[in-house]
């Protein structure tokens, strides 16, 4: 199918929708029409070209199966959101759950009490309509096919308004249930006004292994001053699920954003950090860790533009990969002309463990200033062999030095994780995973569903 | 997603201004090799079409299947479109407007140095090729091409005794067919790239080399390319065979006068490395870069790729990137044979408006195979100068090691320092490690040198040899020197 194909059969999907104007939300119909303006071009000018990601990660190949849509925003699953939660112990969250595509937000998280607030897109009251449309300007992309075809898909989405410091992370639950092939268009929009310091968890589970779902999913990000923001995204699905997830940041003057994000298992997972700092003395970390087996693919993609002066950042992106699965990194670092004393780094650590696994890593710089301080490094390697057997010779199975040596080698990405209660749970996940924990959510090494409240 | 103005985050960042003239003077030095020597050419009319390469075969009096694989390559080339992907702004080339073959008039062979056109010998004078007899003495052979012919060649008589076949390549095809024939487009296909399609349709010529089993060259083989006659392109093709535990170290240097109007060069340069055998390729490349303004330069699309197909055989590249407008490059190995070797060092410098994209590409199909990369970018005025490479390590080739370093020197604020590096692995007992630093000379470091009593402009020289030295030392004696002498040329002011 011809990646015209792949996505032109949404474009037809979607326009009989919007001659019913069933779309609800004056932020959702802003996207549609986005969509509907610029799809056509950027389907055009679309390039499937491999050096961009992994080609098994690319949108037209993504898109292209022959996919379910709720294309009349059906409420489904309210039932599962009530019974699931992703539980982590001592961690006290704000739940959202999105059943599919349908959002479920606590009552009181819509007051704005504790610092925060969340609206469905759909809801927005008057008064932040603006302020919806402003970020949505800024964080758009014209060209981004993936993008503009969750705009165009959407029937719903979550604001998130951060205003103060509220005490406990807003926790998203994506979690997927149905009998159909089925894609699901999720998007997320962060505000972080000045001052403010906001926790976000990301997390994505299916209950239904034995379905093809694609997850299109988008988060667009505004930083405003010194807001300080830390996204943390763990996917723990299954072999049936794939995942497109674009990330646009745009990061004002002296804001930090803090991001993590943990492949623990699922199908294709094509991952887009697209990142600004438009501001001086902004600060960007990116932390990733990829534990992939069987046919599983994970891309992560990082487009790092600094265009003003003093930023620092820094990425750090390790995978392990087993049996024959793919892995895919692409780190682009742009300093803009201008952007005087930037600082940026950028380290790449991939172990190869499977006979047929693959691996391809390109961390690239693109610099058009001279007073700046850039690197990056990328290896791709094995465990150290006499590390190894020393752990043999201290009466350490060979299987358990592998994981342990592999745990360690992850800890780095895990150490990052700021917030305490995840981090200590993160690297339970990492053992349990390296210790095999099968794939399927049912299963999961979260054994999350059918638990109480953890508020 | 929105851009702020560049202009508004221009602030901070400015150097002291006694530096930033310093720097400025020592980047802006003239070209030293542009003038045009006045020999009579032989240019055939512009376009590019079957009956124009039936010309040049016919001209050269080449047999059939050469002119069958111009031919193939030619169909070939009509059916691509030049590549897009490399960090370049390159203008739309009119490749029907050019011309290409041009040769200096017949006359009857040159039996001495005497019967050399003056004028000829001159130009290789002026640009320091040792053809004379006591040049001769200091260990070179040279064939020196001026305008696609080869005109003359040197050492030969001494090079047969060994057996060692070094002469230029339609020669060749006259001489020793049958090699020429088992060679041409083994490593680069006509149907590789666009300028590579290209080429193979229209090569002049360039040289070519066997050296037979067991046999150490005991001479560096040098050879000089200039683009001479105005408005013809030059499509050179080397072609390079050692044979089982054979070693040799071939010299390539270019100088191009000086020129207004944008000249191509597409060429082709093919090694194959046999079992247990070295080939050593050197190159220093100062094709005329266009002046200050941009105006005019070479623009250097070449294809270069050594395959090492023996088991244990080596293959090292050293380049010197100085001079052309817009360089397209990537030397690259092919490991094919069991515990092959492959090297990769580079210096490439970029000044005023030039654009250089170019790397290497290590591709591991052997077992127990191993590949240095180390590349040294130095970027000064406008110029934007993009390292650009793969790493691929196959899926039987158990125990590949690479080590890759990319290191980037920006001196000047509007430059632009790249890297793209890809590095795909099939293996799982693979170690490939790939790191890069990008920075400006610090003034931490000029200040030392100026405390020490070294004045500015020389402590940059210092600061940049230094950092290129890595590079350098792999060059051969004679080499190394022309190349300080050109890293001198592009960036100090005083010596240009």
């Amino acid at each position: 199918m011809s990646a015209a194909e792949a996505f032109g059969q949404y474009l037809e999907l979607c326009r009989a929708r919007r001659e019913r104007s069933s779309l609800r939300g004056e932020a959702v119909r802003m996207l549609n029409d986005e969509a509907f303006r610029a799809l056509p071009a950027a389907i055009e000018a679309y390039r499937g070209k491999s050096l961009d990601c992994l080609a098994s990660c690319r949108p037209d190949v993504l898109f292209a199966p022959d996919y379910g849509v709720n294309i009349d925003a059906l409420a489904m699953y309210a039932d599962v959101a009530a019974s699931f939660r992703c539980g982590i112990p001592q961690l006290q969250s704000n739940l959202v759950v999105v059943a599919n595509d349908c959002i479920h937000i606590p009552e009181h998280l819509a007051g704005g009490t504790d610092g925060i607030e969340v609206y469905r897109l759909s809801e927005i009251p008057a008064s932040l309509t603006d302020e919806v449309a402003d970020v949505l300007s800024r964080t758009a992309d014209s060209r981004n096919v993936a993008m503009l075809l969750n705009g165009l898909l959407l029937n719903d989405g979550i604001y998130v308004r951060i205003t103060g410091t509220p005490e406990r992370p807003l926790q998203i639950v994506n979690i997927f249930r149905s009998d159909m092939p089925m894609l699901t268009a999720r998007r997320i929009i962060v505000h972080g006004l000045s001052g403010c310091h906001g926790q976000v968890l990301l997390c994505d589970h299916s209950q239904s292994p034995e379905v093809n779902h694609l997850n299109s999913q988008v988060a667009d990000i505004v930083l405003e001053r010194d807001a300080h923001l830390e996204l943390y995204d763990i996917e723990e699905s299954c072999a049936s699920t794939h995942r497109v997830f674009n990330c646009n940041t745009v990061q004002e003057e002296a804001s930090s954003f803090n991001v993590n994000t943990n492949f623990l298992s699922g199908g294709t997972s094509s991952n887009t950090w697209h990142i600004d700092t438009v501001g001086p003395r902004t600060e960007t970390h990116l932390a990733g860790l990829a534990i992939a087996s069987q046919d599983q693919t994970v891309d992560n993609r990082v487009i790092l533009r600094h265009s003003s002066t003093y930023a620092l950042s820094r990425q750090l992106f390790k995978y392990a990969l087993y049996d024959n699965a793919h892995g895919g990194f692409g780190g682009r670092i742009i300093v803009e002309e201008g952007a005087e004393y930037t600082d940026a780094a950028q380290t790449d650590r991939n172990i190869i463990v499977g006979d047929t696994a693959h691996m391809e890593a390109s961390p690239q710089l693109e610099i058009y200033c001279d007073e700046v301080k850039c690197s990056h490094g990328a290896t791709t390697g094995q465990l150290d062999e006499r590390a190894l057997f020393y752990m043999q010779t201290r009466g350490i199975p060979l299987d358990t030095a592998r994981r342990m040596l592999t745990q360690a080698f992850m800890a780095d990405v895990v150490e990052q994780v700021r917030c305490e209660v995840l981090r200590q749970r993160l690297h339970i996940l990492v053992e349990k995973r390296l210790s095999g924990a099968p794939g399927s959510c049912e299963k999961c090494a979260g054994a999350c569903h059918g638990q109480t409240s953890n508020e | 997603m929105a851009q702020p103005d560049k202009a508004q985050c221009r602030a901070g960042g400015e150097q002291p201004d006694e530096n930033r003239a310093v720097i400025d003077g020592a980047t802006t030095g003239e070209y030293k090799y542009g003038f045009v020597s006045e020999i009579e050419t032989d240019i055939i009319p512009a376009g590019l079409n079957e009956d124009i390469i039936r010309l040049i075969s016919e001209k050269k009096g080449e047999p059939e299947w050469l002119l069958d694989f111009r031919l193939k390559a030619f169909r070939h080339w009509l059916t691509l479109e030049p590549p897009t992907w490399a960090h370049l702004t390159i203008p739309p080339i009119d490749f029907q407007a050019l011309s290409y073959y041009a040769a200096p008039k017949a006359k009857e062979g040159p039996k001495s140095l005497d019967e050399v056109d003056p004028a000829l010998l001159d130009t290789f004078n002026r640009l320091g090729i040792p053809l004379e007899e006591q040049k001769q003495l200091s260990g070179m052979a040279v064939d020196a091409v001026l305008d696609s012919v080869s005109v003359r060649t040197t050492h030969r008589e001494r090079l047969a005794e060994m057996g060692i076949i070094f002469c230029s390549f339609s020669e060749a095809v006259k001489e020793y067919p049958d090699l020429v024939r088992k060679y041409l487009g083994k490593v680069v296909s006509y149907r590789d790239n666009f300028y590579a399609a290209l080429n193979s349709a229209v090569f002049s010529d360039g040289s070519f080399v066997y050296i037979p089993k067991g046999v150490r060259c005991p001479m560096e083989l040098s050879t000089y390319f200039r683009i001479n006659a105005a408005g013809t392109g030059q499509f050179e093709r080397t072609l390079i065979v050692a044979d089982d535990d054979a070693y040799v170290s071939y010299l390539e240097g270019c100088t191009a006068p000086m020129r207004d109007e944008n000249q191509l060069h597409a060429a082709i340069v093919e090694i194959i490395v046999e079992d247990r055998a070295e080939v050593k390729y050197s190159t220093v490349q100062n094709w005329y870069a266009g002046d200050s303004q941009g105006r005019g330069g070479v623009y250097n699309f070449v294809t270069k790729r050594g395959l090492c197909r023996g088991d244990y055989s080596k293959l090292s590249w050293t380049q010197v990137e100085t001079g052309s407008a817009i360089t397209w490059k990537y030397p690259s190995c092919v490991l094919a044979g069991e515990g092959s070797t492959g090297e990769f060092y580079s210096v490439a410098v970029t000044n005023n408006l030039q654009q250089a994209d170019t790397g290497t590409k290590m591709v591991h199909i052997g077992s127990n195979t191993r590949s240095t990369i180390v590349s040294k970018g130095i970027s000064a005025g406008h110029s934007q100068n993009s390292y650009r490479g793969l790493v691929k390590v196959a899926k039987n080739a158990v125990n590949v090691r690479n080590y890759t370093q990319c290191d980037s020197l920006l001196l000047s604020s509007t430059c632009g320092a790249h890297t793209f590096p890809v590095m795909e692995i099939d293996n799982n007992t693979a170690v490939v490690e790939h790191e890069a630093t990008t920075s400006k000379i610090s003034e931490d470091q000029i200040f030392y040198c100026n405390q020490r009593g070294i004045p500015t402009e020389e402590a940059i020289a210092l600061i940049v040899n230094g950092y290129a030295k890595e590079v350098m030392n792999k060059l051969p004696m004679e080499f190394a020197v022309e190349a300080q002498k050109l890293l001198e040329i592009t960036l100090e002011g005083s010596v240009g």
